[in-house]
């Protein structure tokens, strides 16, 4: 401790400790001279040896280093500011990547001690479940010891008033806000110990957002009664501003979960176990990892299978999964994050490529500098250090100024995005640390080989550069690959046939099930619809269908068909609905009214289910195949390589059907008939009636935005293989002055000069391109789900990448080279 | 490192801060006068090269075995001198037995061997 302390004390005072030791010497030396001692040496050199011990010499190099770079940045602020902005934009990209996935992933939720909170999830070995009946969620509640605290959840819509939309209402566990910490802004939030209680009178807590919207902040609606579903419910309170709910699940209106059947007349979550209705959260007891917790879980299953077993699956077990952060990540999301933090660390990769490139040519400029300081004694280490230390600094730098870029575009983003209040685009300590490492591994690649170069005097290798302009090819080769087959995959999608109709259907989902319907009154109930339905002029075909085209509930079936994995989307339709939809039927029939035992399957499962054979008659499964219908990807529009198979809706799947309306012209005047007729059917149900084509279009939109996102990364990356070009191109021209001013005159054609100029870049051009567009072929198998039936390899996509690629890249070779050809003969000879 | 004109044997390695701590022993010295104690009492055996002296005495002030306080010299100069610090004398009480009991050891070795 004392040791150090005097260390920094010399650090200090260093100045005054230096003339004391000066002082000494000069002594030593004066006495040594007395007593006939002349050659006492430089006391300069004794003087730094013994300023060594104090160990601050480092720090003296470091200065110096840092000192000397600083001037020789200012000395050619060209090549700084282009440095800096070239680093800028590859480090700000990875930079806002990072943030995103921080938001999203890292930043802890502001609620109370989010690192205690985890999501329940249902699992088997089959079976992947986001939701869970209320009374297992109840029964862990009240057994778990690991759990502190378990939350629930179920979203739901209800009529506000006579509002045209319905509301977005979340039935929550009335702990909710308790848990998380939150405070109402006016009034009270829901509480336990008196909105669950069995004669607990209804209550509502308003969203901060809505109570704005709809109730223009208006403080006094505590305490008055609203009617939701036409039921009245007091009002006890609004929701704090920028409430963080847990998983981004906001609302605009919030109610206890145990009075659902309240305002869902015949709702039966509460005591329904064979169906998920809540999404659930536990909170950690003191002590507990989560492993624990599962472990308690499963146990408590086991229990629960007793009770109920039919309803518990084979193998089941509770996954929990950190939830106190904005998403939980889900592995298929790592999955996108790691594919775009693969692309963004490519752009890195073009950057520092196309900096290296720079930074050699540099080195042969500076070649008299580095001989000067050679012959002066400096060593080839130091001389390496003061170069790493001058891509440092400017690595520094471009991070600060990518950081600062990454900084407005998040802003923009949160701005334009309905993101939580909460958010902030400012960089946190994870955003600080990922610049610091950004810039640090940016000084490795662009820095280290070309300072090694130089240092070693070897900076007119050739291959050094070609290399670089080969990795520079390469990469912004398969950024522009990637980017065109998603262009191609959103004009696919926009432009194609689908496989189905979407234009002119009309999606009612009455909720039947939700409202505690049987079978045979959903019959009933759907007859009537469907008469008076079909009554209406320019109606042409009404169908059942029980997951709705383009809708929220998907099924899916992962599984192998000979050995290969497969995604099979199944659908439980009734005999109208290939009609209404558009859909061919290529081989056999449609399902006839109420047939059993029976499936079709879509041309693509049964071409892979049944090679070369006939698919009709075989089994599929328990089931017959009667007809073999066209492909039509309705609920996974973005995979094309994802197979459907149909069944003959049974009456059981009655009270979960969704009704489909299609007419012969638009169908937009539809939705307020459709609206009043299941209004005078039933008016205690809320069916969501929707135009299937603007659930299409909104799906187009997130393609859309993500394509030209990609592509923007593409171009981005392609500028600045071309910027990196351009600068080796007129580097190597006007090293070469000489050589080319020598052929020239002895009578050299301009396309011999321009070849002579040129040659040294065909190979890594080539070669890059290959190489790029080899590692898109086999990488982008991994795309085929977000391709929209485009094929991975779609030739049209590559070649326009690489056409662009080449064109972009001659233009960048050839502008520079042009130079060569104005050489001003007499002047170039007699220079040197 | 600078060659003074006295020949001199070589300083066994790590004894040179315990020769400065035992010549301060009996008070302050400037860095001069160090350097020619030990030689003298060394009867002109070991010298004490400034490229040394210097160097260890900075380490020394940085371990706080010794100070350095301004004082006059014989030529009535400012000098700066060194003294020994109650932590310095604990710390040759140490190598001093530290010592002993090494070439005690080795003596042995050496009338027996």
């Amino acid at each position: 401790m004392g040791e150090l302390f005097r260390r920094i004390k010399y650090l200090i005072n260093r100045r005054r400790m230096d003339a004391e030791l000066e002082s000494d010497l000069e002594f030593h030396r004066e006495m040594a001279a007395r007593a006939g001692r002349g050659n006492f040496g430089g006391t300069l050199r004794l003087r730094e040896q013994s300023r060594e011990a104090w160990g601050w010499t480092w720090l003296d190099r470091l200065a110096q280093d840092l000192s000397y770079t600083a001037r020789t940045l200012v000395r050619s602020p060209g090549f700084t500011l282009t440095a800096v902005l070239v680093l800028a934009i590859g480090i700000g990209v990875n930079v806002a990547a990072f943030s995103l996935f921080n938001m999203v992933a890292l930043v802890p939720l502001p609620v109370r001690d989010p690192a205690s909170l985890v999501r329940l999830e249902r699992r088997s070995p089959e079976i992947i479940s986001g939701e869970m009946p209320y009374p297992t969620a109840m029964f862990y509640r009240d057994h778990a010891k690991t759990l502190s605290g378990v939350l629930t959840m179920m979203g739901a819509r209800l009529s506000l008033e006579d509002d045209l939309e319905p509301a977005k209402t979340n039935f929550v566990s009335a702990n909710f806000f308790r848990e998380l910490g939150a405070v109402a802004a006016y009034g009270r939030l829901l509480d336990a110990e008196r909105d669950e209680a069995g004669n607990a009178p209804p209550v509502v807590v308003l969203g901060h957002e809505f109570w704005v919207r709809r109730f223009g902040a208006d403080p006094a609606i505590v305490g008055k009664v609203i009617h939701l579903n036409r039921k009245p419910v007091t009002v006890v309170g609004v929701e704090p501003y920028g409430f963080p709910s847990l998983d981004g699940q906001g609302a605009e209106i919030w109610l206890p979960i145990t009075q659902q059947p309240y305002f869902v007349e015949g709702g039966k979550v509460l005591t329904d176990v064979s169906n998920g209705s809540v999404r659930v959260w536990g909170r950690l007891a003191g002590g507990v990892t989560a492993r624990q917790a599962e472990q308690e879980l499963l146990g408590l299953t086991n229990e629960l299978r007793q009770q109920y077993p039919k309803d518990i699956w084979k193998n089941e077990y509770i996954r929990s999964d950190p939830g106190g952060h904005l998403h939980v990540m889900e592995p298929e999301m790592y999955q996108v994050a790691e594919m775009v933090g693969v692309l963004t660390l490519l752009i890195l990769a073009v950057t520092c490529a196309n900096l290296g490139g720079l930074q050699l040519a540099r080195g042969v400029a500076r070649e008299r500098e580095m001989g000067i300081r050679l012959s002066l004694g400096a060593s080839a280490v130091r001389i390496f250090r003061q170069l790493l230390t001058e891509s440092l600094v400017l690595a520094l730098i471009g991070s600060a100024a990518g950081m600062l870029l990454a900084w407005a575009v998040l802003k923009i983003v949160l701005a334009q995005t309905a993101s939580p209040v909460w958010l902030s685009a400012a960089p946190d300590w994870r955003v600080l640390a990922f610049v610091v490492a950004m810039a640090l591994i940016a000084t490795l690649l662009f820095g280290f080989a070309p300072a090694l170069q130089i240092a070693r005097q070897r900076q007119r290798k050739t291959l050094a550069r070609q290399l670089l302009v080969g990795a520079q090819i390469a990469a912004s080769c398969l950024l522009l690959i990637v980017a065109s087959l998603l262009v191609r995959a959103s004009q696919h999608a926009l432009y194609t046939n689908p496989g189905f109709g979407y234009e002119r259907v009309v999606s009612i989902d009455p909720g039947l099930g939700q409202h505690g319907y049987t079978p045979a009154a959903a019959g009933e109930y759907l007859g009537q619809l469907r008469s008076r339905l079909e009554a209406l002029p320019g109606v042409t075909v009404v169908s059942l269908v029980k997951l709705a085209p383009l809708g929220h509930s998907i099924t899916r079936e992962d599984t192998e068909i000979n050995g290969q994995k497969a995604s099979i989307y199944p659908n439980w339709v009734d005999e109208r609905y290939f009609q209404a939809m558009e859909i061919p039927i290529l081989m056999g029939r449609s399902f006839l009214p109420n047939e059993k035992n029976t499936a079709i399957v879509s041309e693509a499962l049964a071409r892979r289910q049944w090679p070369g054979e006939n698919p009709l008659g075989k089994k599929y499964g328990e089931n017959t195949v009667v007809g073999v219908a066209g492909n039509a990807h309705v609920n996974a529009m973005n995979d094309g390589d994802s197979l459907e198979s149909y069944y003959s809706a049974q009456p059981a799947d009655l009270p979960d059907m969704v009704v489909l309306v299609k007419s012969v012209g638009a169908p937009d005047g539809l939705t307020p008939i459709a609206k009043s007729i299941v209004g005078s059917l039933n008016p205690k149900l809320f069916p969501e009636i929707s135009l299937l084509k603007s659930r299409f279009r909104k799906d187009m939109e997130q393609v859309e935005l993500v394509a030209s996102a990609v592509t923007l990364i593409g171009l981005v990356a392609v500028a600045l293989a071309a910027v990196g070009i351009l600068g080796l191109v007129s580097f190597s021209v006007s090293q070469r002055w000489k050589e080319i001013a020598i052929r020239t005159a002895l009578g050299a054609t301009k396309a011999q000069v321009l070849r002579a100029v040129l040659r040294q870049f065909v190979w890594p051009v080539a070669l890059g391109i290959a190489a790029g567009a080899g590692i898109a072929a086999a990488a982008s198998r991994v795309l085929r789900i977000a391709l929209y039936g485009v094929s991975n390899l779609d030739s049209a996509s590559y070649a326009a990448a690489i056409l662009g690629l080449m064109a972009i890249v001659g233009l960048a070779a050839l502008l520079p080279a042009r130079r060569a050809l104005r050489l001003d003969l007499a002047t170039t000879l007699h220079y040197d | 490192m600078p060659m003074s004109d006295t020949p001199k044997s070589g300083m066994p390695a790590g004894a040179l801060p315990m020769l400065i701590l035992r010549v301060l022993q009996s008070g302050s010295l400037h860095g001069y006068a160090i350097a020619q104690r030990i030689h003298l009492l060394s009867s002109e055996v070991l010298g004490v090269e400034e490229g040394l002296l210097y160097p260890t005495l900075q380490k020394m002030l940085l371990k706080g075995w010794v100070t350095a306080e301004w004082g006059i010299s014989e030529t009535n100069r400012k000098v700066r001198c060194y003294r020994l610090t109650p932590e310095g004398r604990r710390h040759l009480k140490a190598e001093l037995s530290d010592y002993d009991r090494v070439t005690q050891a080795i003596q042995d070795i050496l009338r027996t061997a």
